[in-house]
């Protein structure tokens, strides 16, 4: 197993709320020494060079396989996670067929063991937690065996992809989830206001003549979905709602409002929708807070010479879509005030044949996992959010959503090593060749990322090394 | 009958016309100057060219429009280009043929000049990444109809060829075309604009020529225009309104947008007889524009939906000057993108 000595490194602990200087000792895999370092021994080590941290968790992830290995396998999506800094990764069910019975989240265990089974000893895979489909077929009629899933291993069920459609489905779900002490995971989308949408509704859906996606019709699922919990908990007190990639400031509001009620809703935003906007499909490709001016109000890309790339870039088209520069205000605002729980990725690869197609055709996703960081960390660099933040979103925030036992929150002596190293002064190359992930549809690529991830050891194994200058 | 290759060409900087948002006004008084110079040279509709002598042009359409497809098939033909017609139907998409594959083929059967026309709006901005040819954009989705709007544009030109204030003045010579634009002169668009690829490209258009322009229709016609009218986005700044004797009083000219019926169904309108009532364009309607008030309509029209008989035939009527000028801003379109030349 491992054996490491990481000396003068800036030491992030999110479970402690503690940073700072520190030297970590790992032997066989296991942490054997921390010491905080102070005075002159801590000189020179701040937050702007070697970090480290728990190994990320995302929430949040497609893996595509079964059904679709053109975009993603099991292996190459625990790849790219690695390559994110990620150490366990939640894999939604809408694979085909979907994780809508034990015996297909047999199969997902088996690819994921597979992964790891040629690698040397000490290294090894990111963990995947398995999400289960919350209808049989994810068809939205018929409750999928929530019982067995659960004892199969699940971390709680979503229909994601789609909502679950059916409120009736809905109320029994967290009902059902909630005796069972697992959340449900809502996409909120309703699917009357969203239909044939390709855009953000507003000034760049209209320019471009996009049909628009209302911010309503995220809103709206969202209040519903509140309703319902509402509902619920009064009779099953363990109910638990989980809103994923909330994306429109109306949404916050209601988290906001339902949390102070004290209902037990939790949400996550993706890195997507903190730092990229609307204008990214006319052609625009700066952060989302730079389209602001300082009093807070759009800059017009098409007279400030923003827009350089060409517009309707299909890399672009993703669900929630990209919206407007103050909706990705709202996300940041409630990543730091903690109306939002986690940052997850819905890393959504696809095979370049479903993205060369015209806009309004091609399928809906940003391949996210290896990005992440990197675009959390342009918003730390920007002052939009303290690293120790941004770091506890990829971390025991989504812990604390999943409530589950992935082991202790805080980085400890004697625990079996769940870590991630990056370097946030060098920066890595965004380009088909760098992405380990299957799906190339990202629309970072060409773009130079800080935090270049030098290591992830997940239980105690190594689960990426960053191998020298390929990458840049 | 060869007029030969006397036609000198300026520099173009565009090797495509995918839109016309980023055309700046010289560049489009370039574009009707040419124009002029085609519409002289083929006179006698016997006249073709050879500007184009040699160059493959294909026409390809995945939607239906006869109009727009045989204007463009004339100016080609009159610059003695070799023109193809490849009208794909849904049945090469049910297939599973892509937009790119058949690209691609086109271009190894020797295509070096694309116009194409699609149901999708951004489908044309696919092609330059794969074509090594000149790409132009003959409609796409709700987004963009370029040579439609320089059309109109040209058309207003030719309408109202003295400059605000000067009307008593004789028709403007050759040496006041540097100066003409529309300054001074209002212009509104009535009807569908959610929908419509013609009155986005006539805003870019209509702006840049110092136009004061009015979108006008039903609000849920009109849905996104109010916002992009109260940012002037571009720095292009025009007028959304719903209130239709706002649009057009003391109008110089009057757009008026085809209103298709399967937009009731969507719940955007609840009938076509209700649109003709409120928004139809008839000669009561006008009065309350500028006496010589002038009437545009991209075609193909519903009359007495979106405009009454009487105001399409009517004397200010400048529907069949726009399908005639098409042509002619056609022939310039393709002449000056073939100069721009080929991938470098
Ligand atoms: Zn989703």
């Amino acid at each position: 197993m491992t054996d490491l000595d990481l000396s003068r490194v800036w030491l992030v602990d999110p479970g402690r709320g503690r940073e700072g200087p520190a030297e970590l000792v790992v032997r066989r895999g296991v942490i054997r020494a921390i010491r905080w370092l102070r005075g002159p021994e801590a000189e020179g080590i701040d937050d702007r060079g070697i970090v480290v941290a728990p190994a990320f968790v995302d929430l949040h992830a497609h893996l595509r396989e079964p059904g679709n290995e053109a975009a993603e396998t099991i292996a190459s999506g625990l790849l790219a996670a690695a390559h994110g800094g990620f150490g366990w990764v939640g894999a939604m069910p809408n694979t085909t067929p979907a994780v809508d019975t034990p015996g297909s989240l047999e199969l997902l265990d088996r690819r994921v063991l597979d992964a790891g089974q040629d690698l040397p000893p000490g290294e090894g895979t990111p963990g995947v937690l398995a999400w289960g489909a919350v209808t049989v077929s994810r068809a939205g009629e018929q409750l999928a065996p929530l019982a067995e899933l659960a004892g199969a291993g699940v971390v709680g069920f979503s229909e994601d992809g789609a909502p679950v459609r059916s409120a009736a489905i809905l109320r029994s779900a967290l009902a059902y989830a909630g005796m069972l002490g697992l959340p449900i995971v809502d996409h909120p989308e309703d699917h009357g206001l969203t239909e044939g949408a390709e855009a953000n509704e507003g000034l760049v859906a209209t320019v471009l003549g996009l049909k628009g996606w209302p911010a309503a019709g995220e809103v709206a699922a969202v209040a519903r979905d509140i309703a319902i919990l509402e509902d619920v908990v009064r009779d099953v007190p363990a109910a638990r709602l989980h809103l994923t990639h909330l994306s429109v400031a109306g949404s916050f509001e209601l988290v906001r409002a339902a949390r102070a009620r004290g209902l037990p809703v939790t949400c996550d935003v993706t890195p997507h929708h903190l730092a990229l906007s609307d204008e990214w499909l006319a052609g625009a490709r700066r952060w989302a807070w730079e389209a602001l001016d300082e009093a807070g109000r759009r800059r017009d890309p098409w007279v400030d010479g923003a827009l350089v790339a060409e517009p309707y870039d299909t890399a672009t088209k993703v669900n929630p879509p990209l919206r407007s520069p103050e909706d990705a205000r709202a996300c940041r605002m409630a990543l730091r005030d903690g109306t939002a729980d986690a940052i997850a990725t819905d890393h959504a690869p696809h095979a370049a044949i479903d993205k060369a197609v015209e806009f309004g055709l091609a399928a809906n996703g940003i391949t996210g996992i290896e990005t992440a960081l990197g675009v959390v960390l342009a918003a730390v660099d920007a002052g939009e959010l303290t690293l120790a933040r941004a770091i506890a979103l990829l971390t025991v925030g989504p812990r604390r959503v999943l409530g589950s036992s992935l082991g202790p929150d805080r980085i400890g002596v004697g625990q079996l090593a769940e870590l991630v190293v990056f370097d946030r002064s060098t920066t890595w190359q965004v380009s088909p060749g760098t992405l380990r992930s299957l799906g190339k549809n990202s629309p970072l690529l060409g773009r130079a990322l800080a935090g270049r991830v030098l290591l992830v050891l997940h239980l105690g194994r190594v689960a990426y090394q960053d191998g020298g200058g390929a990458e840049r | 009958m060869s007029a030969g290759s006397a036609i000198d060409l300026p520099t173009w900087r565009h090797r495509h016309l995918l839109d016309v948002d980023r055309l700046t006004w010289p560049e489009l008084e370039t574009l009707m100057a040419v124009a002029d110079r085609f519409a002289t040279a083929t006179a006698d509709p016997a006249t073709k060219l050879d500007v184009l002598r040699g160059v493959n042009v294909t026409i390809l359409f995945y939607e239906a429009s006869t109009r727009t497809r045989v204007s463009f098939e004339i100016a080609a033909k009159k610059l003695g280009a070799d023109v193809v017609s490849v009208t794909a139907t849904g049945s090469s998409v049910t297939k599973g043929e892509s937009l790119i594959d058949t690209v691609r083929t086109l271009e190894a059967t020797g295509t070096r000049m694309l116009v194409m026309r699609h149901a999708t709006s951004g489908a044309p901005y696919l092609v330059p990444a794969i074509f090594g040819g000149n790409v132009i954009n003959g409609g796409d989705g709700w987004h963009a109809h370029p040579t439609q709007a320089l059309l109109d544009l040209y058309t207003l030109r030719e309408a109202l060829p003295a400059p605000v204030g000067s009307e008593a003045g004789s028709k403007a010579g050759p040496g006041a075309e540097a100066a003409w634009s529309l300054r001074g002169r209002k212009v509104a668009i009535v009807g569908d604009l959610l929908h419509s690829r013609v009155a986005r490209s006539n805003l870019w258009t209509l702006t840049a020529a110092g136009a004061d322009v009015w979108a006008c229709g039903p609000s849920t016609l009109l849905r996104g225009f109010e916002a992009w009218a109260a940012t002037g986005a571009g720095g292009r700044h025009f007028t959304a309104t719903s209130d239709v004797d706002a649009a057009i009083r003391d109008a110089d000219a009057v757009m008026t947008l085809r209103i298709q019926k399967e937009r009731m169904a969507g719940g955007l309108l609840p009938s076509l007889r209700e649109y003709a009532a409120t928004y139809g364009i008839t000669r009561e309607r006008l009065r309350g524009a500028k006496p010589d008030v002038l009437v545009m309509h991209p075609g193909p029209m519903n009359e007495g939906v979106e405009i009454a008989p009487d105001v399409a035939e009517g004397p200010g009527s400048l529907i069949t000057s726009q399908v005639h000028n098409g042509i002619a801003i056609r022939m310039a379109v393709l002449a000056l993108l073939d100069a721009a030349g080929p991938v470098a």
